[in-house]
């Protein structure tokens, strides 16, 4: 009795957590890399009177969609403990499918659409599988699916001409106004899916300790393999929408989009060792990137010291990461 | 004694072994669990406790070996079946996700989906039932953790004990076995996890109890099995031994003595 009454006053239990905890919760997680986002945009704004336009803005947003796209499937894989390293490869298969289904097959480019979805989410799955099956570690197997793949995007593709699509088809990506929407799409679709539904809150405990979450029930193997999944179905949604922005398909696209796409996964805050993560901070990880780029660009500086600039920014963000764990 | 004679086997294991290529971990394990009762299990570091405790809830695959639920023979292969079986494991730092919130830990594998055409279709979670439940289970278990959407690792070890203790209550239907629930924790925490034990046999639950703690044994503890280089050395019940023989049964000081 005296227990129960002293139990009261120790912590009153609140009958549910409001709305509004949550949301301060989640942005205690995000405010410090959106912050890293407008102090460098402000560097830049600062720097450079070019950079003082709408334009600009546009097109860093531009620029972002389509690596931020598939980098929405590369937060799911990393945050469930996986590593994907073959979706450039996967995005140039998949390019060069949207494009021989339009121009070889004269599909109606929504079907062909569909087509070349199926065919990267079945190359994801067919990562999964084989890990799963195998227990092959997952940078062995999606290194090799990085070198196989980018075969098979060349075989597919070769001596064709796969360019000049229908106007529909071209609107998806053109412009700054439908590839923003679709990365924002995208994003949200993501999100939802990490953090209400069951199979994207397993990510988490699957990342977080696989073996709790094998003891607890949980199918981890088929878990993965979804995963997978939906690494190669973002790979795919990303290709379509380059092709249809440059108006033509080749099997030499995508090439290192992987590392673009784990690098603003790493820059946003998500763990490399899984269970920890999200795609918002996926999206303001590639935009701080981007930024990068194009401010840097605007100063005169060449696209070799920004390669130099970015892997130091990844190493940074590791070690940022890293030092904060220790810090607990 | 009679009473105790007749009291209901809930689960058996028969011949139970377990060998990593010649190394025999598990050696013919014969176990009981009677209804309502706590069955602490002793031994020595590699005495096979644990083997025994992933062996018969299916987290491994036994090499031979039988269970028994109400005296039917049932095949558990895997965690699942056991869970469906009735039985709630706390395994030894395997119980929770450090990187998920407690909610998250405590319906891990068996989340509640909503009720609606989300549910059933992308199995949208309905984490205002799930909190709900928690809430509920830990007033009338008296853990007092109120932040329950805080990730697992703020905790502190005996929060997170209980958490992964109150987890037999919420889903345990009838049998809990728990890998040392009291490792790592302090005096007074340890006490806590041991009262909460207590609690699961008020909640109608049979328990298997891995510990070091001959003090545990007991005083919270109806028989003692006590193992020896992955065999049964000692069944009795606690009212017949004192920590010392207990102490000489693990070592091995005293011979084989299987009573109740």
């Amino acid at each position: 009795m005296i227990n129960k009454k002293s139990s009261e006053f120790v912590s009153v239990p609140q009958a549910k957590t409001s709305g509004w905890q949550i949301l301060q919760y989640q942005f205690m997680q995000i405010w410090q890399v959106l912050a890293a986002l407008v102090l460098i945009y402000a560097v830049f704004f600062i720097l450079s009177p070019a950079f003082r336009n709408i334009d600009t803005l546009l097109s860093i947003f531009s620029q972002a969609a389509i690596l931020a796209i598939l980098a929405c499937g590369t937060t799911v894989v990393l945050i469930s403990g996986g590593l994907d390293l073959s979706v450039g490869s996967i995005f140039a298969v998949v390019g060069v499918v949207v494009g021989v289904l339009i121009k070889e097959y004269q599909l109606a480019y929504p079907v062909a659409i569909i087509g070349a979805l199926v065919a990267g989410t079945c190359l994801g799955a067919l990562n999964g599988v084989i890990q799963v099956v195998t227990k092959v570690p997952a940078f062995i197997v999606t290194l090799g699916g990085l070198t196989a793949y980018k075969g098979l995007a060349e075989l597919l593709g070769s001596g064709k001409d796969l360019s000049r699509f229908p106007d529909g088809f071209q609107m998806l990506g053109s412009g700054y106004f439908a590839p923003i929407c679709i990365m924002f799409g995208a994003a949200l679709l993501t999100g939802l899916f990490l953090t209400k539904t069951r199979l994207g809150n397993h990510a988490f405990a699957i990342g977080g300790n696989a073996e709790v979450a094998r003891l607890s029930g949980v199918k981890v193997a088929r878990s993965r393999i979804y995963y997978y999944m939906i690494g190669g179905m973002f790979a795919a949604t990303a290709a379509i929408l380059e092709v249809s922005k440059l108006n033509f398909a080749q099997s030499s696209r995508g090439v290192s989009y992987e590392l673009f796409a784990i690098a603003a996964v790493v820059i946003g805050g998500t763990s490399l060792f899984g269970g920890r993560g999200g795609v918002g901070k996926t999206i303001i990880g590639m935009l701080i990137m981007q930024t990068i780029i194009v401010g840097l660009a605007y100063l005169g500086v060449g696209t070799s010291f920004q390669r130099i600039a970015i892997g130091a920014i990844i190493i940074l963000a590791v070690y940022w990461d890293v030092w904060r764990r220790q810090a607990r | 004694m009679e009473h105790l004679e007749s009291a209901k086997m809930i689960l058996q294991a028969r011949g139970l072994s377990k060998h990593y290529g010649g190394v025999v971990a598990l050696d013919s394990v014969d176990l009981e669990l009677r209804e309502g009762e706590v069955l602490a299990i002793v031994g020595d570091n590699g005495a096979g406790k644990s083997t025994l405790v992933k062996a018969l809830t299916g987290a491994i695959a036994k090499t031979s070996g039988s269970v028994l639920i109400d005296g039917r023979e049932t095949r558990i292969d895997n965690p699942t079946d056991a869970k469906a079986a009735g039985m709630e494991t706390v395994y030894q730092d395997l119980a929770l996700v450090n990187e998920i919130s407690i909610t998250k830990n405590m319906f891990l594998g068996r989340e509640i989906i909503k009720d609606n055409v989300l549910g059933r279709l992308f199995g949208v979670l309905d984490f205002v039932k799930m909190d709900a439940k928690i809430r509920d289970l830990f007033e009338k278990l008296d853990i007092r953790i109120s932040d329950i959407y805080r990730d697992a690792e703020a905790f502190s070890g005996g929060q997170r004990q209980a958490v992964a203790l109150s987890k037999t209550v919420m889903f345990g239907k009838r049998i809990a076995i728990l890998d040392e629930p009291t490792a790592a924790l302090g005096v007074r925490e340890s006490k806590m996890a041991m009262d909460l034990v207590r609690s699961l046999k008020d909640h109608g639950l049979s328990v298997i109890m891995i510990t070091h703690n001959m003090q545990h044994v007991l005083n919270y503890c109806d028989r003692v099995m006590v193992m020896r280089l992955g065999k049964v050395a000692a069944v009795c019940d606690v009212a017949d031994v004192d920590g010392d023989t207990l102490v000489g049964l693990i070592t091995g000081a005293i011979e084989k003595k299987v009573g109740r």
